[in-house]
């Protein structure tokens, strides 16, 4: 039970149901797509213009240590983006993507 | 294409054949290329008026045409997130341009051409480059030009900037469109055949331009083609920019007073954005449209259940990916690829072991660097110096008043410049151009992100930082990345506070010489606490907040060997110009209050300071003054002074009165070369203020440790 908790994709597993998180949950490589994004006005409307509206399909492709930024591939290009502002994307996983 | 214009004779009427030209388009697309090939050394570097953002300005004769160019900051939208969008937008509807070349990345179309149709909304005559085709090219990748002239009804070029194929092309495309006043129509035919006949039609006009004294801004009479099929956003948004652009109608004579598009204004407006906002603001028959701009903005957003701008910012990218697949046409499936050699680079240094060790080495290799190069050319000057020195004094005295403020003070205080700074400085902004064109910067933001939110600020503000450890100079001027006035004002103080190469020189020479490597670091920590501590409470004394870092990754590349040596020499070139002439007549100034025996005045006036606060001979006063100038003088001075009486540096001040020496000169204030290039980055008045903050900062600490040591001793 406990093990589960903090395995929390695990919980999902084998249901079908697309699991949303924020990008900050999401593991190194995984697939996912856009659902909204919580940040406030100026940060949000920067990352539309970057093109990360709903819908969008990301990759996450790095981590920076001791809970830094998150390095994602998005519309042809790597982006660096603050983990506060991370934590306001929410996600949802592709169908296709491996947990 | 050239063989159709015809050959012009020279310097006839100087208006007529001057064009204007902005380049304009998202960071890192070659855009700093195109402009230097097409510029050459005739470049200029300032500031946008009243603004901290970096001016780049050129010209070129071509063809008999003089060309103004300016190239504009890169950046992804024409918002208000950034100073760089506001200063970038305001000059595109300027008068000041008669034409824009939107530089286009083929590789990633889609986040470029956002930027594009941005700037169609402000509908100005534009072309189109599409850079970097070669890549595109290996990739197998097509790109359909003539589906993509017909789309946006307006010149669309391939481009190599690296190779400089296709760049002066640019330029006749230019050409054609001020002086043959571009027909748009001629976009319109199917047929390929003849459309490629209409293509040239305009040309044939010899007669027109003989007649033609001065052109008319293109601006006024461009007719700028109807795009409507690909600029309109679904029905929803399309009706309410419309009722708001009516509404904006009624004030019609109001606005044209700012060059806006309606078109523009009414997007803008419905997006709310600050600066179109208080435009409307500052008119009472507008500010209505303000509160109807509103109820829109919340019927839509209530209706999508999502925020105006990522509604408007969606339904472009919708519009940006049906013409991509319309041009676009793959001719060979990518072969799965091989992890390059950039990539394993790219993986390294974001390494999360790895890429920490590279970056100390970075910011090692900046230290050995700026030092073996600056000290060998340094030494040199200063021998040219001195040899000259001996040959004056023989010829015309050592005492000649007149050579003692001339020669010392002014050719003393240029060679000082030169041997002491300038070395120092061109060495370095070389490495620097070298670690920004290649890529490595951003990188070192994406480690140290979470290191520097302790600070208050985000990750990028490690760029100017980084800088900073060799020279100051380079590393406030580099402060300009920043996004923020806000941003761009803390990190220049957090810059102008990191121990530069001179600084170290001081330090190593006086506490790691005589007191080890220990105190080295204890004062090292100290200087790291005062930024600590200095950045919190900017953070939290200066108006707005702390923005999350967004930053784009760039993919490594060869830096590109010409972008590199121009940008070394035009940043030389602006402290050359701008800040030696100053240092020289604060050499001569100096001299003079030396040789009027104002120093010794000083001495005793600053030394309550000197010898009562901080523990210090009374002689320091003068050093710390001269230390202003260029920071390792502290030591040289005190050096001096200990050999002509006979003693080592050791015997002549205390360990403790080394470390209240060392620390002051740290922190006290920063060189006068750092000083002036705050004061262009900014102004003098926030110049100032950062000088008279860290001079207290100095003293309080330099006080601090002074008395907690006799308080220490006594107990």
């Amino acid at each position: 039970m406990i093990r589960s908790m903090h395995k929390k994709s695990h919980r999902y597993r084998g249901h079908g149901t697309p699991l949303i998180k924020c990008l900050t949950e999401c593991n190194k490589g995984e697939e996912v797509s856009i659902i909204n994004v919580n940040a406030g006005h100026g940060a949000k409307r920067r990352l539309a213009n970057l093109g990360l509206v709903p819908g969008t399909v990301i990759k996450k492709k790095l981590e920076a240590p001791f809970r830094g930024p998150i390095e994602i591939f998005v519309k042809g290009t790597k982006l660096v983006i603050g983990r506060g502002l991370a934590s306001k994307i929410l996600v949802e996983c592709n169908e296709a993507c491996s947990f | 294409m050239s063989s159709h214009l015809p050959k012009k004779p020279k310097n006839k009427g100087k208006y007529k054949d001057t064009i204007n030209i902005a380049l304009a388009g998202n960071p890192n697309v070659g855009k700093s290329v195109i402009f230097n090939q097409l510029t050459g050394l005739s470049q200029t570097i300032g500031n946008w008026p009243g603004k901290t953002v970096e001016r780049m300005e050129g010209y070129l004769d071509f063809l008999g045409y003089h060309f103004n160019i300016v190239d504009l900051p890169g950046i992804y939208s024409l918002s208000t997130y950034s100073l760089e969008e506001i200063v970038s937008r305001e000059y595109i509807v300027s008068d000041e341009v008669d034409l824009i070349i939107n530089v286009i990345d083929a590789t990633n179309l889609e986040r470029n051409l956002f930027f594009t149709f941005q700037l169609l909304e402000l509908k100005v005559p534009m072309i189109l480059a599409i850079n970097q085709m070669d890549i595109l090219r290996k990739r197998k990748i097509e790109l359909d030009f003539e589906e993509l002239e017909r789309i946006f009804k307006l010149p669309v070029l391939p481009v190599v900037a690296v190779h400089g194929t296709g760049v002066h092309q640019l330029l006749e495309e230019a050409i054609e469109m001020v002086v043959y006043r571009y027909s748009h129509s001629h976009f319109d035919s199917s047929e390929p055949e003849e459309y490629e006949h209409h293509r040239h039609d305009y040309y044939r006009d010899e007669h027109v331009y003989n007649k033609v004294e001065k052109w008319p801004p293109l601006k006024k009479e461009f007719e700028f083609p109807d795009l409507s099929s690909i600029l309109s956003f679904g029905k929803e948004v399309e009706t309410k920019i419309n009722n708001l652009r009516r509404e904006i109608e009624k004030n019609q004579d109001y606005f044209s007073g700012f060059q806006y598009p309606l078109r523009f204004l009414a997007i803008k407006l419905l997006e709310d954005d600050e600066e179109i906002r208080k435009i409307f603001e500052n008119n009472e028959k507008a500010r209505s449209s303000i509160e109807i701009a509103k109820n829109y903005r919340n019927e839509l957003e209530e209706y999508h259940g999502e925020d105006i701008n990522t509604i408007i910012s969606s339904e472009i990218y919708n519009d940006i990916h049906k013409i991509i697949e319309k041009v676009v046409s793959i001719k060979q499936k990518e072969k799965v690829q091989k992890t390059s050699f950039a990539d394993k680079i790219d993986h390294l240094t974001t390494h999360s072991f790895w890429g920490y060790v590279i970056l100390a080495f970075v910011i090692f290799g900046i230290y050995a660097f700026t030092f073996t190069v600056g000290d060998l050319l340094g030494g040199l000057i200063d021998g040219i110096y001195e040899d000259l020195s001996v040959t004056i004094y023989d010829t015309y005295g050592e005492d000649n008043l007149w050579i003692k403020i001339l020669w010392n003070g002014g050719v003393g205080g240029f060679f000082g410049a030169v041997g002491g700074v300038l070395v120092y400085v061109i060495p370095f902004f070389l490495i620097i151009e070298i670690l920004q064109d290649s890529g490595y910067l951003p990188r070192a933001a994406f480690l140290m992100d979470r290191v520097m939110h302790a600070i208050g600020v985000h990750g990028k503000t490690i760029i100017p930082m980084i800088l900073g450890f060799g020279c100051n100079v380079p590393a406030c001027a580099g402060c300009r990345i920043m996004e923020t006035e806000r941003e761009k004002k803390i990190s220049i103080v957090l810059s102008s506070l990191v121990p530069c190469a001179a600084v170290m020189t001081v330090v190593m020479g006086l506490v790691g010489r005589y007191l080890g490597l220990f105190w080295v670091l204890f004062l090292l920590a100290i200087n790291f606490t005062v930024i600590l501590i200095v950045g919190r409470l900017l953070n939290k004394t200066m108006p707005g907040v702390c923005t999350e870092l967004i930053m784009e990754m760039h993919e490594y590349r060869v830096p590109n060997y010409n972008v590199i040596t121009k940008q070394t020499w035009l940043r030389s070139k602006e402290f050359i110009f701008k800040a030696m002439p100053l240092i020289i007549v604060l050499g001569i100034t100096l001299e003079i209050l030396l040789e009027l025996r104002a120093l010794d005045p000083i001495n005793i006036v600053l030394s309550p300071i000197t010898v009562f606060w901080l523990g210090l001979p009374i002689i320091t006063g003068v050093f710390l003054i001269y230390g202003i100038l260029r920071k390792e003088l502290t030591l040289v001075l005190l050096a001096l002074l200990a050999s002509s009486m006979g003693l080592t540096l050791i015997e002549l001040m205390t360990p403790i009165q080394m470390i209240v020496f060392c620390l002051v000169t740290m922190l006290y204030v920063p060189c006068f070369a750092t000083v002036v290039i705050i004061a262009k980055q900014t102004n003098w008045k926030y110049a100032l203020q950062i000088s008279l903050m860290e001079i207290s900062v100095a003293l309080l600490i330099g006080g601090l440790i002074h008395f907690g040591y006799i308080f220490f001793t006594t107990l």
